[in-house]
This record gives structure tokens, C-alpha cells and sequence, in this order.
């Protein structure tokens, strides 16, 4: 989110075999605190091999190995190359944590299934998601380049959420009396703190109105965006 | 005087190579007989078929009531001449007489010897009566003879015209074919057959013919009984009295009985192993009309994904894949699958690549496999869209010097997504579902077509937010003639123009973007 400070998020990555490096490379480019764990000693030999420090071996049925690498408030990435490994991991870390984030990667429906059902609060499905852009290419062309400019090539066009603070300039009014596109921004949707965590599109025509709390996804350049947030927290200050 | 028809001769040759209302008739004609994938072909298929059918019809209605004269008339004069002209057709679509004489005539300048026109006849003699000599010309000719009613015997050239239908029906045909690939077999069976009535007919015949069975008076009648009996028909008419002669027929019947399921089990045999190739003509034949086809490579998890979404997105595609139990898994989930190589130039062409096909999607699990798919598929077409599945990065390389268009690396995009979800998880649920379109907003696409209402107008003509959209972006065309290059302007300003070829990316419920997509098409029709 935001003015979250994104890079301070703590990352815990299980599994570095032919998954779990890929992974580790697009993640590295964003954040910087990730944590290695293997359940295979060649596997994290390897991962310090390549430059990571913090690279650890794990017994997956040792819950208490688990809890040393120190789980709280981090975001634990499940990508083990064997999916029994991954569904067992995911179990385990949910009965240890109860306050951190669980994101596995799954390689068939079957899979998916079970991670979501055993509580992951994040399952990507390495194929399906793979499908989904070969079909999007095909029948959307334009919308899969659109929406590459916005996720995969890093450039100035970026998605982001940005919460209300208190006392800002948008308290008590509405969608309609804004106009964003004064800041060179495209509002897509909020999510309101008063009805539930249920995203809402702004396409749906509902005329919401704004409060602290509330979640805006903005669609925009980097610099509008950073615009506008300041303009919303120094209201805030004043 | 010899010399001046060879002048004439070879003048008219090449007259004739040049003249291109001829090539174009001759083309028109041998299309309609003998090409299937000439759409008009069918129309005279089922002519020619209903002309066959009157005529055996009349016949048979002749055989108790008189038909009238004019119907009598039609069969024998109408029905014989189109006989005959396509029979002439054929002949004269078979080859080109005169590109035989101007090769011979060519051919005599280069060796500076004389032309000989007897040679040249000859050859010509002899590729014709090669036609003339194939079954199904035979056939044909004997269909022409008009069934002459006064003599009984003749009236079986009518089967011949009934014969004639085997040309126009394809799977007629295909059955006779199977049985050819089983001559030997069928034609033991037949000797074997054959031995048995001979044997049986001959020693009924001694049994019982001298009188013993009232019956049996000739040999024709004991080979009629052997025959019938051998067959497993028996129809009683004859019967032997004797208990030599029921011993014979206990012997003939179990030979019958063998000699029966033997020719079943070659027939279907025969079936099986031509299966596979029947499939493949049916599903070619199906494919080859559809434009805009997406060739799925490899039916493995992503193939098998890919092909379900592309079926739910109403997609026209061909799973093409060379393991026998994927071939028969697409098979069970209801796709057109053909059972061949990718990697095989031949393939493509069958497919007509470069004509019919959109876009080659790669999805084996073997990235050295998926890189010969991608080169098989540039090296035939420059045009066809290319997207291909690897999972290393020094494979991708390749694969872009290859000439595919996109990449897809699984491993990539699972960590892509991961970094967006750590980052901005509302955000990500948000794309997920307009991408997934699991809830009913969704991105979508509308090209500007010519005379639309959007067509010269600005982007603050249309009031999107009151029609419920977001216009997210306008792709723009970089040269007016390339379809193929875009440059993006995201949440363009009010003053943006939009023109013809401009693609809108908008953003809004199902209904909205529907009603948005109709009210643009509706204005086309109007304006043109």
C-alpha cells in the first residue's frame, strides 16, 4: 500500500528448487528482506551459494524449527517444488501463526483447492494463471498490453491504493464531486470500511461517499500519484 | 503440308497456355469434379446423386406400371447426355494436351531434332486411355449406355449408374479404400470360400443329383445349395434327403460358420486401422473452413487450460499433439484434435498456416520442443502470431531470436503476481477479478469502426462516467497501414481525438460495456 513503506515487509520464501528461485528473482526486485527456507541441505547450500545470506534449512514436521525463523506479521511465500510438501507447509505454518500473511503457489486446480481450503490466504495457481494470459492475448489483445504497461513493464503508468487518513479534504463527499481526473488519475474502486472489505467498482454507479479508512485503487502515473497523496495528507496536517 | 499442321498445331498450343479464359474454364471444371474443398462441388455432388436416383427411380416404377413418355424421353436422352458431357469433362480435365505438345515441341527445338507428331499422339493416346482405363471411368462409361428396357439383361447398366454414386459420396468411398489395404486377406478368404462350395456342390451333386432329390437337377442347383449353405443363409428351398447329403452340409455349415466371422474380423480390422486417418479427414475437413484458427501445441496442464478458456471465450481452436493418451483425453473432453507433429513443416502447411491461423500457441512442457514449434511456425508464416511457454530464462532468449511474439513463463508470472499481492492486495483482488471476469466488472476492448459515432469525435464527446466506464486508455496506431503496432495513451484528456482503428480499453459492468459495444455498432449501420 501506499506510504507503507513496501521494501519493510518481511518476506520468508519456503522452497528454493526450480520454483522457488524464479520466484525469488521476481521477488527480489521489488523487496529486499527475504528469507530463504529449504527442507533440503543441497537446496540452501545452493541458495548461499548464489548470495543469500539468510538462507536456512527447515524440518517441515519440526514446528518449533519453524517458529524460530520468527513468523509474526511476515508474509510467508509457500513455493516448494513438490505440492504435498507445499499443502503440508501451509498447514503447519497456519496451526504455529495466526497473525501473518500465507501466499502458496499451486500447480493444478486439485491442489488450489486444498490450499484455500487448509486457510492460505493467497493461492496463485502457476498454470491457470499461465492460461489466463495466453487466452487474454488471444480474444484481448489491447487490454493484455494495457494492462502489461501497468503490472509487468516497470514504467510510469502504476496501480496503487491509497487510504484515507483522517480529516482529509475527500471526508464527506462524494464519488461524483471529485474529479479525478483533474489529479491525471482514474479511480477503479474502494473499498469501504463501513459495508465490509467487499471491493467495490466504481463502474457500478453507486455514488459512494468517502470516509476515513476507505481504500481508493488509483490508476495513474507514478508522479500524479504521488501528487495526490501528499495533497490528501498535508490537508491532513494543516 | 505436314509442316503447316505442326505449325498450327503448336501455334494453337500456345495459345492456349496463354489464353486465360481457358485456364480459367478448365480451372472452373476440374474444380467442380474433382476438388473437395471447392465449395460449389457439394452442389453438383448432390446433383448429379438426385439425377442418379430419378433415373434408377424410373426404372424401378417401370418394372409394374408404364411410366409416362416424357419421363421415358428424360431418362434416356436428358439424363444419358449429361452422362456423356461429364464423362467428356472428366476426359478433358485428366491433362493438358496442349502443355504435352509444348513440352514435346520445346523439347525437339532444344535437341534440334525433328518434331514428331505420332509420338506426341501417342503419349497423348496413352495418358487418356490411362483415365479412360480407371475403374471409376469405367464405371461412368457404363452408366451412359441407357438402360434399353426390351432387353431384361441390360437393365443391370442401371446398377452402374447406382454404382456412379460412390463418386460423390466421400464416405462411400472411404469405405472401399479400408478394404483394399485387406486385399490379401479378403482374397484367401475368397479362394478359401470358393474351395469349400466347389467341394461341397460337387459331392452334393453326386449324392443326390442322380435323381435321389427332386430338387437338385443340375450342378448349378447343388453350387446355389452349397453356396447358400456355406453363407449361413440357408433359405430351404433345397435340402438334402440323403444322409450322405446331410453329413456334407453339417461339414459345410461350420466351415461357413468360420469362414463368416473370419471376414468380420477382417473387416473390422480393416476399420480400426484406418480409424485414425478417418478422424483426421473429418477433422481437416471441419478446421480447413474456420479463419481466424488458434492452434494449441501440446495437450498437457497449460494446453488443457488454455483449450477450455479459448472454448469458454468462443474461440475457434485445434489441439495438435503426438502422445496417444492425450490425443484421446482431448478427445473425451470434446475437442478437435489432430494427432501430429508440430515440429513438422507438414503439418503446418496441411493447416494452412499462413490463410487460416491467428495464432500458434506452444504449450509443451519441453522448452526445446516448444522452440522447434516456434521456428517451424516462423519459417512458413511472418504474420501468424506466436506465443510460446518456456521456463528458463537463456530458453526465452531463444525464443524471441526464434520469432514468437510472446513469452509465457509460468514461474515468472507466479512471482509477479506473489510481488503484486505482498504490495497492493486490494489492488490485486480488484485486477484478478475484472481479469478473471469472476465478477461482472470487466476490461474490455472496442475497436473505432468506419462512420461509428465515435469516429472524428473527441473523447469528451461521449460522456463515459455517466454511462458507467472508465475509459482506461486509447490505443493508437503507429502507421496507418500496420494493424500491428500501438502506442498507449492512458486516461487520455478530454480533447483527445479518436479516428477510425482506434481501440478503446474501458473498463465497466457486463451490461454497460454491452449496451456501450451495441450503440457503437448500431451507428455504423446507420451512417453506411
Amino acid at each position: 500500500m501506499y506510504g507503507s513503506k513496501l521494501d519493510s515487509r518481511e518476506i520468508i520464501l519456503f522452497g528454493f528448487g526450480k520454483l522457488g528461485h524464479k520466484i525469488y528473482e521476481m521477488l527480489t526486485t521489488n523487496f529486499n528482506k527475504i528469507t530463504v527456507a529449504d527442507n533440503r541441505e543441497d537446496i540452501v547450500a545452493e541458495a548461499k551459494k548464489y548470495g543469500i545470506e539468510s538462507a536456512f534449512y527447515i524440518d517441515l514436521v519440526d514446528d518449533c524449527k519453524l517458529t524460530e525463523l520468527g513468523l509474526n506479521n511476515k508474509i510467508l511465500f509457500c513455493a516448494m517444488d513438490e505440492m504435498p510438501l507445499n499443502i503440508f507447509l501451509v498447514l503447519s505454518l497456519k496451526t504455529i501463526s495466526t497473525n501473518c500473511t500465507i501466499i502458496s503457489v499451486s500447480t493444478s486446480s486439485e491442489s488450489t483447492r486444498k490450499l484455500k481450503f487448509i486457510g492460505a490466504d493467497k493461492v496463485i495457481d502457476l498454470y491457470e494463471s499461465s492460461a489466463n494470459r495466453i487466452v487474454d492475448i488471444i480474444t484481448r489483445p489491447a487490454v493484455t498490453k494495457v494492462l502489461d504497461e501497468i503490472i509487468y513493464i516497470d514504467n510510469e503508468i502504476r496501480i496503487e491504493e491509497i487510504e484515507i487518513p483522517p480529516n482529509s479534504f475527500l471526508e464527506d463527499r462524494c464519488v461524483s464531486e471529485i474529479d479525478f481526473r483533474k489529479f491525471g488519475l482514474i479511480l477503479i474502486g474502494i473499498t469501504d470500511k463501513e459495508i465490509g472489505d467487499d471491493f467495490i467498482f466504481v463502474s457500478r454507479g453507486i455514488n459512494h461517499k468517502f470516509d476515513e479508512g476507505d481504500i481508493l485503487v488509483l490508476l495513474g502515473e507514478s508522479q500524479a500519484l504521488e501528487d495526490f497523496y501528499n495533497i490528501l495528507w498535508d490537508k491532513n496536517s494543516e | 503440308m505436314k509442316n503447316i499442321i505442326v505449325k498450327y498445331l503448336v501455334a494453337f498450343s500456345y495459345f492456349l497456355e496463354s489464353a486465360y479464359w481457358y485456364q480459367k474454364v478448365k480451372r472452373f471444371f476440374n474444380n467442380i469434379l474433382n476438388n473437395d474443398s471447392y465449395p460449389y462441388k457439394k452442389i453438383f455432388d448432390i446433383f448429379m446423386v438426385l439425377i442418379i436416383l430419378s433415373s434408377v427411380s424410373i426404372l424401378v416404377i417401370d418394372v409394374r406400371e408404364h411410366v409416362a413418355d416424357w419421363l421415358d424421353y428424360y431418362d434416356l436422352y436428358i439424363v444419358t447426355t449429361i452422362f456423356i458431357v461429364e464423362y467428356l469433362l472428366r476426359l478433358w480435365v485428366h491433362d493438358d494436351i496442349h502443355k504435352i505438345i509444348i513440352n514435346e515441341y520445346e523439347e525437339s527445338q532444344f535437341f534440334e531434332k525433328p518434331f514428331k507428331i505420332t509420338k506426341v499422339l501417342k503419349k497423348i493416346a496413352s495418358n487418356k486411355w490411362a483415365y479412360m482405363t480407371s475403374v471409376p471411368a469405367v464405371i461412368d462409361l457404363i452408366a451412359i449406355l441407357p438402360s434399353y428396357r426390351e432387353i431384361r439383361v441390360l437393365r443391370v447398366f442401371v446398377l452402374f449408374r447406382a454404382f456412379k454414386m460412390l463418386r460423390y459420396s466421400k464416405s462411400l468411398l472411404q469405405f472401399f479404400e479400408m478394404l483394399k489395404s485387406k486385399k490379401i486377406e479378403l482374397y484367401t478368404l475368397i479362394i478359401l470360400i470358393s474351395f469349400f462350395t466347389l467341394i461341397a456342390s460337387v459331392m452334393i451333386y453326386v449324392f443326390e443329383g442322380n435323381g435321389t432329390n427332386p430338387n437338385i437337377n443340375s450342378l448349378f442347383d447343388a453350387v446355389y445349395w452349397a453356396l447358400i449353405t456355406i453363407t449361413t443363409v440357408g433359405y430351404g428351398d433345397i435340402t438334402p434327403v440323403t444322409i450322405e447329403g446331410r453329413a456334407v452340409s453339417m461339414l459345410i455349415i461350420l466351415t461357413g460358420i468360420g469362414a463368416i466371422s473370419f471376414l468380420t474380423s477382417i473387416i473390422v480390422s480393416a476399420f480400426n486401422e484406418k480409424l485414425p486417418e478417418i478422424k483426421e479427414t473429418r477433422v481437416m475437413n471441419q478446421i480447413i473452413k474456420k479463419k481466424d484458427l488458434n492452434l494449441v501445441c501440446g495437450y498437457g496442464k497449460i494446453g488443457q487450460l488454455v483449450s477450455k478458456k479459448l472454448q469458454e471465450a468462443g474461440e475457434s481452436f485445434l489441439v495438435i499433439e503426438t502422445d496417444p493418451v492425450k490425443v484421446e483425453k482431448a478427445e473425451l473432453d470434446g475437442f478437435q484434435v489432430l494427432k501430429a507433429d508440430a515440429t513438422k513443416s507438414d503439418t503446418f502447411l496441411k493447416l494452412k498456416l499462413c490463410q487460416n491461423v491467428k495464432s500458434v500457441i506452444c504449450a509443451t512442457h519441453d522448452d526445446i520442443m516448444n522452440v522447434f514449434i516456434t521456428i517451424n511456425a516462423r519459417s512458413l508464416c511472418k504474420d501468424v502470431e506466436i506465443i510460446a511457454r518456456c521456463s528458463d530464462k537463456s530458453v526465452a532468449k531463444k525464443l524471441k531470436l526464434a520469432g514468437a511474439n510472446h513469452l509465457i513463463m509460468p514461474e515468472e508470472i507466479a512471482g509477479l503476481l506473489g510481488a503484486v499481492y505482498i504490495g497492493q492486495p486490494v489492488a490485486f483482488e480488484a485486477l484478478q477479478a475484472i481479469l478473471t471476469q469472476k465478477r461482472t466488472a470487466r476490461i474490455d476492448e472496442v475497436e473505432i469502426k468506419l462512420g461509428s459515432f465515435l469516429d472524428g469525435a473527441t473523447v469528451g464527446d461521449f460522456d463515459f462516467t455517466a454511462n458507467r466506464l472508465i475509459l482506461l486508455a486509447v490505443l493508437k496506431r503507429l502507421k496507418s497501414d500496420d494493424i500491428n503496432s500501438y502506442y498507449i495513451v492512458f486516461n487520455p484528456p478530454e480533447e483527445t481525438e479518436l479516428k477510425v482503428g482506434d481501440i478503446l480499453v474501458i473498463m465497466g459492468y457486463s451490461v454497460s460495456i454491452s449496451d456501450f459495444k451495441g450503440r457503437l455498432e448500431k451507428s455504423v449501420r446507420f451512417k453506411t
